[in-house]
């Protein structure tokens, strides 16, 4: 029965245009739309050196590679840092009396420390990012011919790849790519509109297909299940796509830990379609309000995670926090930030566990309004 | 007893769409459930599939309890529902594969079910269209076909034939009483009085939730009072001409209106003979003139004093 069901809702929903225009054609329109809006900004923007600290320790001193790419970024007038080597104290103090923009630690894995996100934070990490996935990818081939290594060294000290990469609009300076994380996360959450197809197909006081389907030799809430499982899949496979599409043919970088950001969008795709899900079962009737509600959470939760105006986030967190735990839309924008931004990944984990607490919720009041097999009317 | 139902009360807030309602449906039946529009059918149905919850009453279909989880009765049943219940984005031949399959789990017998589902509403030529390119005919076809492809013991039809032109619907009549030769027993709503008059062996006529009278068509038209209705085409009729007709034997009414003399007579021979003779005698030019059993309509209007028809 799995199969039958599942099978035929594949074929379903795979062929609902207008389901499938929202949920992938429409996020692909918008990646593409705010890469051209960011593409031509920041080539003129004025660099300002960036003052760093690295901290003194025997791995910093073992870490040829590393050091030598420091010394690269850090001479000439087109440098992109200054740097003082200090010990773990000094460099927490220079921190704290902000003479510089954060220090970065090497240990077993090469750390960054900073007090604030900004366009500079943002630049000392992408040039580490750069480092690990260049240099130390390729230090094989340095060893084994040197030559190549001052090319090498050359390219990760442009500052055009970072001021490129990081700015964003030229006077919002906290990376473009918070945009774009906004708008995976709207693009899950607009699986509502899955989860909306869902309940209607099922409830019986909703439509008449519903009843059709109600009358039929099999519990009603495996035929809901094995159907979800299908719009699951679909908006999954979409997410990757989006995904797939913005760092394959956008160029868009998501940083080292690519496993996560998967984990995260699908996380992500699983909360909206439910929320969808729920939205249909609570509105009962009227389908236009389903659409609305639907669009109207996405793109309101969009906006006030940053989606349109970038500072909104920031204007949330320290105004109304509160509206920033519950918003789910925030919390997946959020924890796809600090899988990029933070080497710790606690402020991730606390976002995946509120936008967990999200997803059951929405998916117990859905199971609470499903179970209900008999209805007043119809 | 395929379904018994007892004392079934549904109230809609302030109105009772079922007042009572008591019936029940014998095995191998094509049993008729006729109503006005609102009269509780769709109601009386809807309960009696477990979709809506009633006030009061009971429920037995093949004589067990019917509820939401009663799977096994559930099995046993197809559904024609009154509105078109198909998913838009499955051709013809999937949608039906997809309802049997909620039924047949054998591969190889669902696809003979469907196809002979398929031939049974005369929809080969369209099996891979979609719904929204189907006509309104065709698309109660289809869901007819939806209904009853897994060779169901009971079968319930709500209204199948609206929208249905008349030879696609003596099409579908006829595929019913085969269907019930075969075996099933049917429920048939409607409010077209031909329709039920020609296929079913019983009928329930209901209306305002309650049921008015049941039986075969012949029990029914025996209930009442009305024998014959004798129609006389003519220019020629006067008031006193009116009076004395009323007076012949056995004669209930007579209504003159747009040249049309008819005259009801109560049961009894001899009354068309009656009437000819009179005209003869009095001289009275006419047209046609012919003579008519009572229809279920007459049923209606003696027991209830209004129309089936709107
Ligand atoms: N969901 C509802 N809420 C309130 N009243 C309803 C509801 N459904 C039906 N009714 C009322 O209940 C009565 C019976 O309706 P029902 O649909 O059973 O009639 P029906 O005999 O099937 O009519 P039709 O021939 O038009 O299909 C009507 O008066 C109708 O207005
Ligand atoms: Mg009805």
């Amino acid at each position: 029965m799995f199969a039958h069901i599942f099978n035929y809702r594949l074929k379903c929903l795979l062929r609902d245009k207008i389901t499938i225009f929202w949920t992938i054609a429409f996020p692909l329109i918008l990646a593409i739309f705010f890469k051209l809006a960011f593409s031509n900004i920041g080539n003129q923007e004025v660099f300002k050196v960036i003052d760093i600290a690295v901290v003194e320790n025997s791995q910093y001193q073992e870490d040829q590679n590393f050091r030598l790419a420091l010394d690269e970024v850090s001479k000439g007038d087109s440098r992109l840092f200054n740097i003082t080597v200090a010990t773990a104290e000094e460099a927490k103090k220079l921190l704290d009396e902000n003479l510089i923009k954060g220090y970065i630690i090497v240990d077993n894995q090469i750390k960054l420390v900073v007090k604030e996100s900004g366009l500079s934070q943002n630049i000392i990490k992408s040039f580490i990012d750069n480092y690990l996935q260049t240099v130390s990818a390729a230090s094989t081939i340095i060893q084994n011919d040197p030559s190549n290594q001052q090319e090498i060294l050359k390219s990760l000290a442009d500052r055009k790849n970072y001021i490129k990469e990081v700015t964003g609009t030229g006077a919002k300076p906290n990376s473009i790519l918070n945009y774009f994380y906004s708008l995976i996360a709207m693009a899950c959450f607009y699986g509502g509109f899955f989860g909306m197809r869902e309940t209607t197909d099922i409830q019986a006081n909703i439509s008449t297909l519903a009843a059709r389907i109600n009358v039929a030799p099999v519990h009603k809430l495996k035929t809901f299940l094995y159907s979800l499982c299908a719009a699951l899949l679909i908006h999954s496979v979409e997410m990757l796509a989006l995904l797939g599409f913005m760092h394959y043919v956008l160029k868009i970088e998501f940083g080292y830990r690519a496993g996560f950001v998967v984990l995260t969008t699908i996380i992500g795709s699983i909360a909206g379609v439910l929320m969808g899900a729920l939205i249909s079962a609570t509105v009962k009737k009227s389908e236009g309000l389903k659409v609305a509600a639907v669009l109207t959470i996405s793109m309101l939760g969009s906006f006030l995670a940053g989606m349109m105006f970038q500072d909104m986030k920031y204007i949330i967190a320290q105004n109304v926090p509160i509206l920033s735990y519950i918003n789910p839309i925030n919390l997946l924008t959020d924890a796809l930030y600090s899988l990029y931004y933070y080497d710790n990944l606690s402020r991730y984990f606390l976002n995946m566990v509120f936008l967990s607490v999200f997803t059951i919720l929405a998916t117990f009041g859905t199971y609470l309004i499903l179970r209900r097999r008999k209805y007043a009317s119809l | 007893m395929v379904i018994k139902v007892k004392n079934l009360v549904k109230r809609y807030s302030e109105l009772i769409a079922l007042d009572h309602l008591s019936f029940s449906v014998r095995k191998g039946e094509i049993f008729g459930l006729l109503g006005p529009n609102g009269s509780g059918k769709t109601t009386a149905i809807n309960c009696i599939l477990s979709l809506l919850k009633y006030d009061k009453g009971e429920i037995e279909i093949f004589d067990k309890p019917m509820t939401p989880e009663a799977y096994d009765i559930k099995r046993n049943i197809g559904i024609v529902m009154q509105n078109v219940a198909v998913y838009n984005e499955l051709s013809v031949y999937e949608n039906i594969d997809y309802f049997c399959g909620l039924y047949v789990k054998d591969k190889n017998l669902r696809k003979k079910l469907v196809d002979e589902a398929i031939e049974f509403v005369d929809l080969n030529d369209y099996r891979k269209f979609y719904p929204n390119k189907l006509s309104g005919g065709l698309l109660r076809r289809l869901n007819i076909a939806c209904g009853i492809a897994h060779k169901p013991e009971l079968i319930i039809l709500d209204e199948p034939t609206v929208a249905v032109d008349p030879q696609s619907r003596n099409k579908i009549l006829e595929g019913i009483k085969e269907l019930n030769k075969k075996g099933a027993t049917i429920i048939y709503t409607s409010h077209y009085m031909e329709e039920v008059e020609q296929i079913c062996s019983r009928i329930m006529i209901i209306d305002k939730g309650r049921a008015i009278a049941t039986g075969t068509k012949e029990e029914l038209k025996a209930m009442i009072t009305l024998g014959e209705k004798i129609t006389v085409e003519s220019y020629d009729i006067s008031e006193e001409h009116l009076i004395r007709l009323k007076n012949l034997p056995n004669i209930v009414s007579v209504e003159y209106k747009e040249q049309l003399l008819e005259i009801k007579s109560s049961k009894g021979k001899n009354n068309l003979e009656n009437v000819l003779e009179f005209i003869k005698r009095e001289n009275i030019q006419f047209g046609k003139i012919y003579s008519e059993l009572p229809t279920l309509n007459d049923v209606f209007l003696e027991i209830t004093g209004k129309e089936l028809r709107d």
